[in-house]
């Protein structure tokens, strides 16, 4: 028996330990933000009796740290991003940036759809920037946002000649993975071959909503929540496990999708869902996961996603990668990277994320590592941003070792 | 997840230590952590033992337990093994880079937000109040718009408890913080962090030095750094000329976060896997041993399969026992634990009674080892301990023992597991 969820939603379980405000990363950076204690459970409580809110709580950046830290198993970043939405509903946005990082698919849909449409999107990110055309819709002036592929994953998919599997997984690759990296989605595809599983595909699947969600469009989500709910259900029913590669849309759509609607199904498909990490990590346990690895004697630096931790699937990837035979690497345990997904791209915010940030940063340049390894994309861009050291998927680093 | 040796579940003051403990021995350890442990609220201080069963003050802690009432955790670890994990937490600190001062048989005076003080065994090198004791003037530091803290009621208490065997003054410093209180509150942690800033750091001094007398030391509210190590303090000593002495205070706390950090860096340097998040809810037993721990989440239940288990998940407060009218448990061995019916007889009526609270000594009863005994007498799985706060038998806020318990009973715990104690 999963966690029943909805009534998961109460603010009377919070105790005001305030755990939660010693271990906020936007509450340590900036005076502006309340802290998840005060605009989570403590304001949940007024907003039964007053609809008027805060615009303080838009500095909540759903990284989730609060979650991870309550003893009380109060789900106070969920109630700030309620709380977020309904105050959108009766005011003006700060940016006209908000919409189009809500709807990253859109974007990305558009982009990968025209002729040679990446190159002039990534090369108009660049002309946008010298001209303060970011800074105009609110996006941050020098934040590097995610260039996009000249093909989208699901075509490089179809492409790709698999060997059929008794074990079969669905791969929510989720928009980051779909228009900006799909290298990563191929990555998965060869990993798992190797290790004698059929990964599928839906192209019906749509953005699982956690942009969506944190910036304010919870009824987008919502409609996004019930297609992706029935066709996930509709794959398990079939005997397929679910997989994804992004942490956040792996999060919304396990466990966010039941915090806040309530569509049938749900509880049963999250039964069978992983990260693409955790799942192979299964199989080594099984003792059934492919070791016959070639040397690799990269020095790696991994960084933990807020939204992995929380998953409480704890450290997948650093249970694997040491598998590969002369590999250095070590975990950066700097607390989170402050991009949470678009947040540290709006204009606003950009400053906090960089500060949030800037721990790992150091970390990072410190340990003299090559590469840097995540599982989630935009936190490998923001490692990146900050670092200067390039960021890479863990199945990036597997594909290599099985020397494909 | 492959099998461990040692599993334990929490990640207080008595989970990490103990994984601490084990890992230095060479076990394969994984922590469970539902939450950051209460220590994070904590004051970072190692209470061991203050008073005992009388009330009366009790200036050898080790000394001390020798006449606790059989029912108390000390009882069962003894004062050897108190001073073993003692040391074996010194050690841990130095090598963090964190050294505590203090050691078992021999209590201190702390002053506290109050202006009182009260005894307590090992600090932080921050937390040095012989300095107190040795200035003749004594410079009560506080913070215009900081929440509970008020430098002028230290003031006054520690004039009174001084007399006229020192000069008391107090300096109220002028933060200037951006959105100063209107939107939240400013905490002993913003101005931690202030402190960390070259910014904090110059406006602090400057505000402070004039009023720096010779022969004087500071005392002032917990907030010189978050971070495991003694940098803020140590500069701004060698720029003020003076001692500075962090009283103990109120939550959110500083000197446990710092506490909290160094645990945790020595356990994961030692191999420690935490997994968070992982609440866990019940145990396979077979044959009177605990096979694997179940944790139960938005997707599916979840088997840690270990040899042995720690139970160190805290008490009500922190989540470990549960409780309703007329029952308390412990819910993932599902140990019943004997309270009475009638839910007015757990307390005295006052709380602050001259003596140890009925409540606050409920927990999981266990044998000599620390494995836990049910209400029946019986001995559910034999390879499980227990340490910290879900243990009964005692009264930390009573008795001054908060941490000290912990560390203790968790070292005794992981220690036998390893073959020793």
């Amino acid at each position: 028996m999963a966690i029943n969820k909805q009534h998961a939603i109460d603010p009377d379980k919070c105790t005001a330990c305030t755990i939660c405000v010693t271990a906020c990363p936007v509450t340590a950076a900036t005076r502006k933000f309340r802290g998840p204690k005060m605009t989570g459970p403590a304001l949940t409580r007024l907003r039964k009796l007053v609809s008027d809110d805060d615009p303080m709580l838009d500095y909540c950046s759903n990284c989730k740290t609060c979650d991870l830290v309550c003893p009380s198993g109060v789900p106070i970043s969920t109630l700030n991003m309620i709380a977020k939405n309904e105050y959108y509903k009766t005011h003006p946005r700060k940016s006209k940036a908000d919409d189009m990082l809500a709807h990253s698919e859109k974007m990305g849909k558009l982009i990968t759809s025209l002729p040679l449409g990446s190159t002039f999107a990534n090369m108009g990110m660049s002309i946008g920037k010298a001209f303060n055309v970011m800074g105009a819709m609110g996006i941050a002036q020098s934040a590097k946002m995610p260039a996009y592929a000249s093909e989208s994953f699901i075509s490089k998919f179809k492409k790709i000649k698999q060997n059929p599997y008794l074990r079969k997984v669905v791969f929510f690759s989720g928009c980051y993975i779909n228009y900006n990296q799909p290298e990563v989605g191929v990555d998965l595809v060869k990993v798992y071959q190797k290790n004698k599983i059929e990964v599928a595909i839906d192209e019906n699947f749509v953005c699982c909503g956690s942009p969506m969600v944190a910036g304010g469009y919870i009824d987008d989500a919502r409609v996004n929540a019930a297609k992706n709910a029935a066709l996930l259900k509709s794959w398990v029913d079939r005997g397929y496990d679910i997989v994804t590669a992004c942490t956040s849309c792996g999060l919304m759509l396990k466990q966010e999708y039941q915090e806040l609607f309530d569509f049938a199904g749900m509880a049963e498909y999250a039964a069978h869902m992983y990260d693409s990490i955790e799942y192979l990590a299964k199989l080594n346990d099984a003792g059934e996961f492919d070791t016959n690895f070639v040397n690799d004697n990269t020095k790696y630096i991994y960084h933990a996603p807020c939204h992995l931790k929380v998953q409480a699937i704890g450290r997948p990837s650093m249970e694997l990668l040491p598998l590969i035979p002369g590999i250095d690497i070590e975990e950066a345990d700097a607390g989170c990277c402050g991009i949470s997904g678009s947040y540290g791209f709006k204009a606003d915010k950009h400053e906090i994320a960089m500060k949030v940030g800037s721990k790992l940063f150091n970390r990072i340049k410190n340990s003299h590592a090559e590469l840097g390894v995540c599982e989630c994309g935009t936190c490998r861009l923001q490692m990146e941003n900050g670092s200067g050291v390039k960021a890479i998927h863990p199945l990036t680093v597997l594909r290599k070792a099985y020397g494909l | 997840m492959k099998k461990c040796d040692i599993l334990i579940i929490g990640n207080g003051v008595a989970g990490l230590f103990a994984a601490c403990v084990a890992a230095d021995r060479g076990k394969k350890v994984q922590i469970l952590s539902y939450g950051a442990g209460t220590l994070t609220i904590g004051g970072g201080i190692i209470d061991v033992l203050g008073y005992d069963d009388q009330g009366k003050f009790v200036s050898d802690p080790l000394k001390g337990m020798e006449s606790m009432s059989p029912e108390h955790p000390y009882a069962k670890t003894g004062p050897k093994i108190a001073k073993e994990a003692i040391d074996s937490f010194l050690k841990i600190t130095e090598a963090e880079g964190y050294p505590y001062l203090g050691s078992a048989d021999k209590n201190m005076w702390l002053p506290t937000a109050m202006g009182n003080f009260k005894p307590t065994c090992l600090v932080p090198r921050t937390m040095d109040a012989s300095a107190l004791f040795k200035a003749k003037n004594i410079l009560v530091v506080g913070f215009d718009t900081m929440k509970d803290f008020y430098a002028e009621m230290a003031t006054r208490n520690l004039r009174e408890r001084f007399g006229a065997d020192k000069s008391v003054e107090e300096f109220v410093v002028k933060l200037n913080f951006e959105y100063g209180r209107d939107l939240r509150d400013i905490s002993a942690m913003d101005v931690a962090r202030w402190l960390e800033t070259d910014e904090g750091h110059q406006a602090f001094v400057a505000q402070v030095k004039s009023h720096v007398k010779a022969d004087t030391a500071i005392v002032l509210p917990p907030v010189l750094g978050l971070e495991p190590n003694y940098e803020v303090l140590d500069s701004l000593q060698k720029e003020l000329g003076c001692p500075l002495v962090e009283m103990s205070s109120l939550p959110p706390a500083v000197t446990g976060t710092r506490l909290n950090k160094m645990l945790h860096s020595y356990a994961k340097k030692h191999g420690v896997q935490i997994i968070e998040k992982a609440r866990v809810v019940g145990s396979e037993i077979v044959d009177g041993k605990c096979l694997a721990v179940i944790t139960e989440g938005f997707d599916r239940q979840r088997k840690f399969y270990a040899d042995q288990f720690i139970l160190a998940t805290g008490g009500v407060y922190g989540g470990g026992i549960t409780t309703q009218i007329g029952t308390m448990t412990e819910p993932i061995f599902n140990i019943s634990i004997k309270v009475p019916e009638v839910q007015t007889d757990w307390s005295y009526k006052q709380l602050f009674a001259d003596k140890k609270q009925i409540f606050a000594q409920y927990g999981v009863k266990v044998d000599e080892n620390l494995t836990p005994v049910a209400a029946d007498g019986s001995k559910p799985a034999s390879n499980v301990k227990v340490a910290g706060r879900s243990l009964a038998g005692y009264d930390f806020c009573y008795e001054k023992s908060g941490n000290g318990v912990a560390l203790i009973t968790a070292y005794k715990a992981a220690a036998a597991f390893c073959g020793e104690a």
